[in-house]
């Protein structure tokens, strides 16, 4: 007679055994097993809420992937992308961009943990993780080659990775110090605890929500599709956490999420704050970034760090009072150094102003004369009035322009190690490279290369780092294009 | 023999921060002037104030070295 699913799976889920051969320190060595390094004895209360046999894994996932292979036989036509809002697609293009090959980083994260884990019911749950990072790259992958016939920008969502653009590097940064360069217990609290149990909820399920409203039905089902695997190997996080803590290790549990918090929510409002804010029409815009940000992550991440006695981390008033500018003065860069990204930027339009400003009681006082600045001078002179030509100090440790300020308040600083000058765009910034200086000194910014010489200093030759064919390929205000001279052939004699 | 720094600008009513190479020997009233040309609204006139990163008001007249600004370090002007 078959065993029941219950009578064999908590036998299968915990699979460890007693080395005789070799010593448990050398099968999983602190270095990639993580800190602090205990006993598999401690490990051995770690279960996860919801358990998941393969049978049942592979069932739902071809499920899944049947449904979404339905939709995008009938919804990936080109005639239906010409459809969509031209700032949605943008908004498409630059989330295909930075998320498609963040994904295969996280297969190697989620391996990393099959491997190192220290009980064998994390290492199954990781291993179900690399198979849906596998399969949340294929998607944008296919995606954004079905985009292709209708943008051919959407070859992004494969190069983006695989270039020296800036925003890129600072995405990649923040990715291989959360995915790649790190160890078992470091990985299963800043990606699974922070980052998917936090983070992805905004970018997984309220972009989702935003895309049904656009009418990106394809899109809304494949974002809607990958958080039901995202909150499965979440939850990987939280038994990690509480082993931690109940060994003493909380001050480590509180950096790491403090540190990850931080680095989060530079990434996001970077890439969710000034899409959801600027580029998702308005009939589908509902709610602001700022309001999901409560609603979804605030709200739920203070649960989660009371469940296990943690602190909100200590810049949580920086952070909350950014909620009402950062988005907005990235959008700014975004627009001004538009010419470097592989995406078109929005400048709001009245209706939006209208809107932003509902939102954001402030935004018309900070940031409508900056606005109103850049369309006299595009009546006035002509796009070029509207680039910005100096270059920005990026942050040593996020990689971002340093454009967090507003009148009153400049968050960037310095700190001088070795003789060398670093500068942040915020103390949360800097104190997290002070906390890991072996690990981020040694890096350049793309600012430190041009003045180091290492990287070209003239636009057109830094764009060719960058991997950008300027004009084709690089961003324009999404609603005027570019000045026709710029697409018009040089005159020959 | 004076030497070319290149310092990290922020201005109070601009989003960004902005990278300039000067020379040391330039004046702070200068080094805002070019600052200010940059920013968005390089026409609008009126007081302004220059600080070190510390918060110290710099004098306008003294040049750069003799205020301590050296490169990689940052500045601010506030306008109004």
């Amino acid at each position: 007679m078959a065993l029941q699913r219950d009578d064999w799976l908590d036998v299968a889920r915990k699979v460890d055994w007693t080395y005789r051969y070799v010593d448990e320190r050398e099968v999983f060595p602190e270095s990639m097993s993580g800190t602090p390094w205990l006993p598999q004895q401690a490990w051995k209360d770690w279960n996860e809420v919801y358990r998941t046999t393969y049978r049942e894994y592979v069932r739902n996932q071809r499920a899944k992937d049947d449904a979404l292979m339905g939709a995008r036989s009938a919804l990936s036509k080109v005639s239906i992308l010409e459809r969509l809002d031209p700032g949605w697609i943008q908004l498409v293009k630059f989330h295909q961009g930075t998320f498609a090959l963040a994904e295969y980083a996280a297969v190697v994260a989620e391996q990393r943990m099959a491997r190192f884990g220290r009980d064998s019911a994390w290492r199954t749950m990781a291993t179900l993780g690399a198979l849906d990072e596998t399969r949340h790259g294929q998607i944008p992958l296919l995606m954004g080659h079905d985009m292709l016939p209708f943008d051919g920008n959407f070859d992004w969502t494969h190069k983006a990775y695989h270039t020296n653009e800036w925003l890129i590097i600072a995405a990649r940064h923040l990715f291989d110090d959360m995915f790649l360069a790190t160890n078992a217990v470091d990985l299963a609290i800043q990606l699974n605890f922070v980052l998917e149990t936090g983070f992805t909820n905004i970018q997984f399920m309220a972009m989702a929500a935003m895309a049904d409203r656009a009418s990106h039905h394809l899109f809304e089902k494949a974002l809607a599709s990958i958080q039901t695997d995202e909150a499965r190997h979440g939850q990987i996080g939280h038994p990690v956490l509480r082993t931690l803590i109940d060994n003493g290790a909380k001050e480590h549990a509180q950096y790491l999420v403090d540190k990850m918090w931080w680095r989060c929510w530079r990434l996001f409002l970077a890439l969710t704050g000034s899409s959801m804010d600027y580029h998702v029409p308005l009939s589908a815009r509902g709610r602001s970034y700022k309001e999901f940000m409560q609603e979804w992550i605030i709200e739920q991440f203070t649960k989660n760090l009371a469940e296990f006695s943690l602190a909100r981390p200590w810049f949580w008033d920086l952070f909350i009072e950014e909620l009402d500018y950062a988005q907005h003065s990235f959008q700014l860069g975004l627009y001004a150094y538009r010419t470097t990204l592989w995406f078109d930027v929005a400048m709001p339009n009245a209706d939006e102003r209208r809107w932003l400003s509902e939102k954001y009681p402030d935004w018309n006082k900070i940031y409508g004369p900056i606005w109103d600045t850049l369309e006299r001078r595009w009546q006035q002179e002509g796009e070029g009035s509207t680039l910005a030509y100096t270059l920005p100090p990026l942050c040593n440790l996020c990689q971002l322009p340093t454009l967090f300020m507003r009148p009153g308040k400049n968050t960037a600083c310095t700190r001088e190690i070795s003789g060398r000058k670093y500068v942040f765009c915020s103390e949360p910034c800097r104190w997290i490279f002070e906390k890991e200086l072996s690990r981020f000194a040694g890096h350049t910014s793309v600012v430190d290369r041009i003045v180091a010489g290492a990287t070209p200093g003239n636009l057109p030759d830094l764009l060719k780092w960058m991997g950008l064919q300027a004009p084709n390929e690089t961003g324009k205000d999404l609603r005027r294009g570019l000045d026709r001279w710029r697409l018009e052939p040089v005159p020959k004699v | 023999m004076p030497s070319v720094v290149y310092l990290f600008g922020f201005m109070s009513d601009d989003f960004v921060g902005r990278f300039l190479v000067t020379p040391s020997d330039q004046t702070i009233e200068r080094l805002a002037e070019q600052l200010m040309s940059w920013g968005w609204n390089p026409e609008a006139g009126g007081p302004y104030r220059v600080t070190n990163e510390a918060g110290i008001v710099l004098d306008r007249r003294i040049t750069i070295a003799q205020a301590g600004l050296c490169s990689g370090d940052l500045f601010n002007v506030d306008r109004g």
